[in-house]
């Protein structure tokens, strides 16, 4: 890959997006407008400081009507105005209204973290969202606990995530990401940050951040900042994610295979359970124990595959490959007796990752 | 107009003692007082202890963010200290400073009469603002309030209960602003002296009333938010927090309907003491008075229309922003008006650039760059890439401290020696300015382009490379702070041993420096009867416009 990346100005980062240069265009001309304005007025105001400074024996002059002149800078701006207006309005229904064909993905804002998923229900890593080169992506967005707010600076893209409502946004990348392995930030083109592993990758890639851009908070007793461990992020300020813009034909078959299994399970003695291992530790080990001792708030993995399950309404059912399917994907239609007031939420995984779980908990029988 | 009394300049200073600061004695004698003039003095020690404490806040913040990752405090103790600068600035001083304190001082001066028109009512307004600062400071001693200023839903709704406190005491502190406004509304329309028509009122005078019409009409609804937001908090009803049913984005909007006409109640003050400095400094009358204080009036007006674009894109439909993005352009109108005006005032004007005159240019500059910027985050397809970043930050720190912080202190060195009897020491005066221009432009141009590059705003952490754009600003927060360092020095040496002040030093035509210095107990020892309107120079007799001591001038004039 190498095709020259887009470049930023002292101003305003690279335009990676469709709509980056009409809207950088709308901002440069304000500025210059401003600029204008500005060296009038400390132009008018330094001469005058000079000319009318206080000298013996000079007195001041009383000022007398100048209602023309008053009139003419009341309304005169006016007509500056309505042009600002008008463009920038333009410009904003452009960045609102998503093109039909927009390729969708579900965005989900959590304290800290960003969740994406894709058509057919795939779930990638977090905090990592891949999309197609040249292809408009609208982003339909929800929060699951406070207000966040969606914010890619290259793409000129931003919407509050708020809970209780979708949100959307869109945008068309206009360059794919290069494969750039990086240990630190300045090892990276600009605008760029050194992002985590990519799934299925062993080693760090510089890739777009993305930002939340509405205050989330932090929890309480938190000192290290989560910057370059990877992983989960501790506060508003770290719930950062990676923008990777890949070709058309490498998110097809992300689609097609879901996200890849960890590069250490490949040479595993079984794959897929060191899998659902990983899977396991991202995902459900703050609820669910492994090691055979039974506590709240959820059911403990050891031994549950294949065991007999007692659910709340009295009936009963064994753990077999499609009890674990539906559980994970629909917790609430079998709550297991013991367990009424827990809200497990659903987890949206490819058939390879219920696979690879599945696996792990017959592992965790042996 | 033979019938009428000319204004007797600085007459009838029978005792020197029998000043306002002396004429009584005593702890009693302040506490009980209903004395506009020390109502108002109590106002300014608070909201300058205020200052210091938001000070001390903002100092801490940009030195933990001076390198990336921790470098004072944790991410949970930054988010506390980072609200706390927020609000105590807001809340504690700069919606009072001009208002409550120097305004309380002035605006029966400047009228011509007495006291304002319910002194009671006004020492109440005090009690009311120390009980709403008790209950903020209980917030920040024993609680944990890191919502932000703003308390946005629902994370406010599920933060810690000290935010209750917090709230509370912003609900309260909003009553005494309310009382403060009606006060001074009835004062301005009834207690003006024989023949101070609304032609002649000083132009201190109309953007206080501006002000106070927006406190008196605003403030309820912060109160009825804030209210509500208890309620959410201590009884589960649902209003914004969408767990219990409730919508988020109703608060944002509750919360600016009050909160962005509030930007007004924190600006206009400023202009209208910018407008006082720069007439007497200028010598020359308000270049097109009228248009002045109409604007004013409409920016009153206007600033309950333009809530909305604090929220674009917070989820409001394409029609409401629109409208708001049209509402928000006009508001740009009355403020070039007012930057207009000003500069055509010092045109053919007699300049001198003593320590309250640099200040208002300084204001000038600042709010001009503070309000052109504020044309970017107006235009809706450019607000969406600089809203909630440094470039917001920079753009309302210009506004609110390079335009009313500097017209604040601008008042101050203005008034010092009316209120205080004392001169200080011009030299340290304007070294401090120096320091406090420069210092705030390092430290929030730099701010600009943080944010313009993208850097979100309430980050405790930050990308590598922004860093050297937040050691600059911090830098400059430092050479900020080193500057209000030596002010205070300055008016504290200025206390001990500052020189006797004259009636008028800065040979003003305004109103408040016809008195005596001390100001007589009832401001004017006869009632005055105005001839002319407060900029008149041209109407002004030798003896008004004296700089110098009473008794001097009559040497002087036995002399020719």
């Amino acid at each position: 890959m190498n095709e020259t990346l887009p470049e930023g100005t002292l101003q305003l980062p690279p335009q990676w997006s469709t709509i980056a240069p009409e809207v950088d265009a709308m901002y440069y001309f304000i500025y210059w407008v401003s600029v204008v304005f500005t060296i009038a007025i400390f132009g008018a105001m330094v001469w005058f400081m000079w000319k009318y400074r206080r000298r013996p024996g000079v007195k001041s002059k009383q000022p007398g009507h100048a209602t023309a002149l008053e009139i003419t800078w009341t309304f005169a701006p006016l007509i500056l105005l309505v042009i600002l207006f008008h463009e920038g309005f333009t410009g904003y229904v452009k960045g609102a209204v998503a093109p039909e064909d927009s390729l969708e993905v579900r965005v989900r804002g959590m304290q800290w973290n960003w969740e994406f998923e894709h058509r057919g229900g795939v779930i990638d890593d977090l905090n990592y969202l891949r999309v197609p080169v040249n292809t408009p992506v609208r982003l339909v967005m929800s929060s699951s606990d406070v207000l966040h707010s969606f914010f890619i600076p290259t793409m000129r893209v931003k919407r509050d995530v708020v809970p209780g409502m979708y949100s959307t946004l869109w945008f068309e990348a206009t360059h794919r990401t290069p494969d750039i392995t990086c240990e630190s930030d300045e090892q990276c083109p600009e605008a760029m940050w050194c992002g985590k592993v990519p799934p299925g990758g062993t080693e760090r890639k510089c890739s777009l951040p993305i930002f939340c851009t509405e205050y989330c908070g932090a929890p309480t007793g938190i000192t290290a900042s989560a910057f370059s461990e990877g992983g989960r992020n501790t506060n508003h300020s770290t719930m950062m994610g990676d923008l990777a813009v890949v070709t058309m034909e490498e998110y097809d078959a992300f689609i097609e295979e879901g996200p890849p299994p960890p590069p250490e399970c490949e040479s595993a003695d079984d794959p897929a359970a060191c899998w659902g291992e990983n899977l396991h530790s991202n995902y459900c080990v703050a609820c669910h124990s492994v090691d055979g001792v039974a506590q709240a708030p959820a059911p403990n993995w050891k031994g549950l595959y294949g065991n007999q399950r007692q659910f709340a309404d009295g009936s009963s059912a064994t753990a077999d490959e499609n009890y674990i399917r539906q559980s994970i994907l629909q917790p609430q239609s079998q709550i297991v007796q013991g367990y009424s007031n827990v809200n497990m939420p659903p987890f949206r995984f490819s058939d390879r990752q219920l696979d690879a779980i599945i696996a792990y908990m017959r592992s965790l029988n042996e | 107009m033979t019938a009428e009394v000319a204004p007797q300049p600085h007459s009838s200073a029978h005792d020197e003692s029998e000043g306002y600061l002396t004429h009584e004695r005593g702890l009693k004698s302040w506490l009980f007082t209903l004395d506009h003039k020390r109502i108002g003095l109590m106002y300014l020690g608070s909201v300058l202890a205020a200052f210091l404490l938001g000070g001390i806040m903002a100092l801490l913040v940009r030195t933990e963010l001076l390198f990336p990752g921790e470098t004072l405090m944790e991410a949970d103790t930054y988010n506390q200290v980072f609200t706390l600068h927020g609000a105590i600035m807001v809340f504690l001083f700069i919606i009072p400073s001009v208002p409550a304190a120097l305004g309380n001082f002035f605006l029966p001066i400047m009228l011509g009469t007495k006291d304002v028109a319910f002194p009671k009512l006004n020492l109440g307004s005090f009690y009311i603002y120390v009980l709403g600062t008790i209950f903020t400071l209980i917030a920040i001693i024993v609680g944990h309030v890191d919502t932000g200023w703003t308390f946005y839903t629902p994370y406010s709704a599920r933060a810690d209960s000290s935010v209750i406190w917090m709230t509370m005491g912003v609900f309260i502190l909003g009553f005494s602003s309310i009382l403060t406004g009606v006060n001074f509304i009835a004062t301005v329309h009834k207690m003006r002296a024989p023949g101070l028509h609304w032609k002649r009122l000083p132009l201190f005078i109309w953007g206080i009333y501006a002000t106070s019409i927006i406190q008196v009409l605003a403030t309820p609804v912060l109160a009825i938010t804030l209210f509500l937001l208890t309620m959410e908090k201590t009884l589960t009803v649902g209003i914004f927090d969408p767990a219990l049913g409730g919508d988020p984005v109703l608060f944002q909007h509750f919360f600016w309907f009050y909160s962005h006409p509030a930007v007004y109640i924190m600006i206009l003050p400023g202009m209208a003491v910018v407008n006082e400095v720069i007439a007497t400094f200028s010598q020359r009358k308000i270049f097109g008075y009228m248009f002045v204080a109409m604007s004013s009036i409409s920016l009153a007006l206007l600033g309950f229309l333009v809530w909305g674009h604090h929220m674009f894109t917070a989820g409001m439909s394409e029609y409401a922003t629109m409208v708001f993005s049209a509402l928000t352009f006009l508001v740009a109108i009355p403020s070039g008006v007012k930057v207009f005006n000003w500069v055509a005032t010092l045109y053919q004007g007699s300049i001198s650039f003593a320590s309250p005159m640099l200040y208002s240019l300084g204001f000038l500059a600042l709010f001009t760059i503070g309000g052109l910027t504020g044309l970017f985050l107006g235009i809706l397809s450019v607000d969406i890439h600089l809203h909630d970043t440094y470039f917001v930050v920079a753009h309302f720190h210009y506004v609110m401290v390079g335009g009313t912080v500097f017209g604040f202190i601008s008042g101050l060195h203005y008034w010092w020696p009316k209120m205080t009897g004392k001169m200080y020491n011009e030299t340290l005066a304007k070294i401090a300015f120096w320091f406090v221009f420069i210092g705030f432009n390092v430290t929030f141009f730099s701010q600009f382009i943080m944010g313009s590059q993208g850097m979100p705003r309430r980050y405790y952490d930050y990308l590598d490379q922004f860093q050297p754009l937040h050691m600059a600003s911090s830098g400059g927060a430092y050479i900020l702070g080193v500057g209000f360092l030596i002010m205070l020095f300055m008016f504290i040496k200025s206390l001990m041993s500052g020189e006797k002040a004259p009636p008028n030093p800065w040979a003003s035509a305004g109103y408040e420096w016809l008195t005596t210095t001390p100001v007589h107990p009832h401001n004017f020892a006869e009632p005055p009867v105005m001839t002319r309107g407060p900029y008149d120079y041209h109407l002004c007799t030798e003896e008004e416009l004296w700089d110098g001591f009473p008794e001097d001038f009559e040497k002087q004039a036995e002399k020719a």
